[in-house]
């Protein structure tokens, strides 16, 4: 909140599909210890951009990423990047909560098993209890550790999934509609987990929900058929926008 | 219109699905009518297999005949073969038949002699050979009955079919009556049936399947170790790994074909390969595993890719998201969702190799086999039957009591395949996970 420093930088991204062109030259900063929220209609390549920040676009044969991103001044698309050693640092947190059919422990020791980021048992105890304790789950599950992780309700599964993508100490943390798949209260629940989180990460989320974004921001960047229509401080886009089409969609004319 | 009456359209589209509902219950009725009759066939001819006629009585091992030189070599009593035996045995009979008070009118030696199997001086010799101190005491054997003997206790052979067959007479018919009143005939479980070896035309009483067991499962053994591990690691990096372009869609294509090749064909590839270029033995297992192998990795593939392409992109998003990489993210998440399916597909092909016998035909499994094969991993270059050509086999044979071992053998080959599948079954349910 206090800090202005950029976590990351996109210039002139460009990201094809074979031959649809599905992001123009996007410019974006993602801010540290700030949530930036994507918003736009169906389509118009605000998850793709998402994916492209930790190369999640990567699986997908198609698909093709030209113009820099940069994390800390490296252009995360140098061809000497190892994705994998990226996505540590970049974590994501899908859509439809994605938990690994293995125990409530196994899902958040996974990340930090893999990189090695723990030395002994008691220390991967401490790195799962502290994940679970950010991502507000640790009270409802420190008694059924090694029950599935997929035998939690919604709410919690999702939460699950931000405690495994936080276990690895990532420094930006991205969401694409974390929410979407949840009811009221369990998205209240991962709402105000994401403002806490914000204190430690880089947060970006892409969302449906105008009264998310608005909610949960500080800066939201407006995406209308692969352009980058509006980038600014949350409440300047939702009280005074300057483009005609964000103005159209925060209203609800197009959508 | 009221409700409780029906119109005429709703009528009609009751009629249509209680036919359909009919059609189905038939098509039912008739594979299950289909089933109950193979069933009833196989069985109704097969289990007398597990049940063989032994004659029992004591034998007096006398020196003389068995052991001239008395000095209980076992190199030096080789020199005595079965012909020798055979005196003793016909004797220790007529012996056991004059004791019992069995008089029959016309009854000869030789008609006493023949109701012994061919096998039986064959059985009492190896055991004395291996345990030489027999000779010169009187031990109580269980002999083989001749073959004709059996079919008559199993109700295969009766009087009036004796009266026109050389093989057998009336006179011992009425023998075996009495030798079954006075307890020196019985039918007994058959454990031969299962451990020993095929039998010559002769002897179908002495046939066994135990070296057509010992084959098969060598060669299920070579097709699980190749098979399996080849399938699924081809089927692992198509799926996950390969790029998805023209080469990799006819790599596809043939795979799908390869199921569909005739087993005949396997066979004669086999003997192209295998035994003609590579020079393997004919009739070992290794090259029948090599063949069925060849056959069985389509199977493997298709249903190893069927169950990787069934776990959800989003256990594979999760796992690359948190920083795996592609293979970690497939052998620690992917892999294990898919095992079920995997396992599952594995052991219906191996289920389907061991029943598959036209490409053995033709590799030479086909070969009358009387010596086990040695244990592996020589055992896999000796001389083996497999389950289903030893069926073949037998069916072909003129006596036939042989038709009775091909059903036992039948039912044998069923049981194994009953089992392979309630296996695959059993791991499917314990180890099938949701998400």
């Amino acid at each position: 909140m206090t800090t202005e420093t950029t976590k990351m930088t996109a210039r002139s991204v460009q990201v094809f599909y074979g031959d649809n062109h599905a992001i123009k030259d996007v410019d974006v900063d993602i801010l540290d210890n700030t949530v930036t929220a994507f918003i736009g209609p169906s389509g118009c390549g605000k998850s793709t951009f998402l994916r492209c920040l930790n190369r999640m676009n990567d699986t997908i044969d198609i698909c093709r990423v030209q113009g820099e991103i940069l994390m800390q001044g490296e252009n995360i698309y140098d061809p000497r990047v190892d994705p994998v050693q990226l996505r540590a640092k970049v974590g994501m947190v899908f859509q439809k909560p994605n938990p690994f059919p293995k125990s409530i422990y196994d899902n958040v020791a996974y990340g930090p098993k893999i990189h090695g980021l723990t030395r002994s048992k008691a220390e991967l105890d401490e790195v799962v209890e502290k994940s679970l304790r950010r991502a507000a789950l640790w009270a409802e599950v420190k008694d059924r550790l090694h029950a599935p992780g997929t035998g939690l309700s919604g709410g919690q599964q999702q939460r699950l999934c931000i405690a495994r993508a936080i276990a690895t100490n990532p420094e930006v943390l991205l969401m694409d509609e974390p929410c979407s798949a949840l009811d009221p209260i369990a998205t209240a629940q991962v709402e105000e987990l994401i403002d806490e989180l914000r204190t430690q990460f880089a947060v970006v989320i892409v969302t449906h929900s105008m009264q998310q974004a608005a909610r949960v921001s500080q800066r939201t960047a407006f995406f209308h058929l692969g352009n980058l229509v509006e980038y600014g401080e949350t409440g300047q886009i939702f009280t005074t926008p300057r483009d005609p089409r964000t103005e159209s969609y925060i209203t609800g004319r197009i959508g | 219109m009221s409700l409780l009456a029906q119109d005429t359209r709703t009528k009609r589209r009751n009629a249509a699905e209680r036919r359909f509902r009919r059609y189905g219950l038939t098509a039912i009725g008739i594979s299950l009518a289909a089933l109950v009759m193979l069933l009833t066939s196989v069985f109704s001819s097969g289990l007398g297999a597990f049940r063989q006629t032994f004659i029992h009585i004591p034998i007096t091992l006398t020196e003389s005949a068995l052991d001239k030189s008395g000095t209980r070599d076992p190199d030096v009593m080789h020199k005595v073969t079965t012909i020798g035996y055979a005196r003793v045995i016909n004797a220790a009979l007529a012996q056991a038949i004059a004791d019992n008070g069995i008089v029959i009118d016309g009854l000869t030696d030789d008609d006493i002699a023949d109701t012994i199997s061919k096998e039986a001086p064959a059985q009492v010799r190896d055991a004395v050979l291996a345990n030489p101190d027999l000779v010169g005491q009187t031990v109580s054997f269980s002999i083989l009955a001749n073959g004709r003997v059996d079919g008559y206790l199993k109700g295969r052979v009766s009087l009036e079919s004796a009266a026109i067959d050389t093989k057998i007479s009336t006179r011992q018919l009425a023998l075996a009556d009495a030798m079954q009143d006075k307890g020196l005939m019985s039918r007994d479980f058959n454990w031969a049936f299962i451990t020993a070896a095929d039998a010559s035309d002769q002897r179908p009483e002495a046939a066994g399947l135990g070296v057509a067991i010992l084959g098969s499962l060598y060669m299920m053994l070579v097709v699980l170790c190749l098979a399996l591990p080849l399938g699924v690691a081809a089927s692992i990096y198509l799926e996950e790994f390969a790029p998805k372009n023209r080469w990799t869609d006819l790599i596809e294509v043939n795979i799908a074909n390869l199921a569909a090749v005739p087993s005949i064909v396997f066979g004669i590839l086999g003997l192209a390969i295998f035994i003609n270029f590579a020079g393997l033995p004919q009739s070992a297992p290794i090259v029948g595993g090599l063949v069925l192998t060849l056959m069985t990795l389509p199977t493997i593939i298709i249903a190893t890719r069927a169950s990787l392409k069934a776990v959800p992109n989003s256990i594979r998003d999760a796992a690359l998201g948190v920083g795996a990489s592609k293979m970690q993210a497939v052998f620690h998440h992917v892999l294990p969702l898919a095992a079920p399916g995997i396992l599952t597909g594995a052991i219906l092909g191996l289920a389907q190799a061991l029943g598959e016998t036209a490409p053995l035909l033709l590799i030479g499994m086909v070969a009358f086999v009387r010596e086990y094969p040695g244990a592996p991993p020589e055992g896999f270059f000796d001389p083996a039957s497999a389950l289903p050509v030893q069926i073949y086999n037998w069916t072909q044979r003129a006596d036939p009591a042989f038709v009775e071992r091909a059903s036992g053998a039948i039912i044998v080959l069923l049981v194994f395949l009953l089992v392979l599948n309630a296996t695959a079954i059993l791991l499917r349910r314990r180890f099938e996970r949701r998400w």
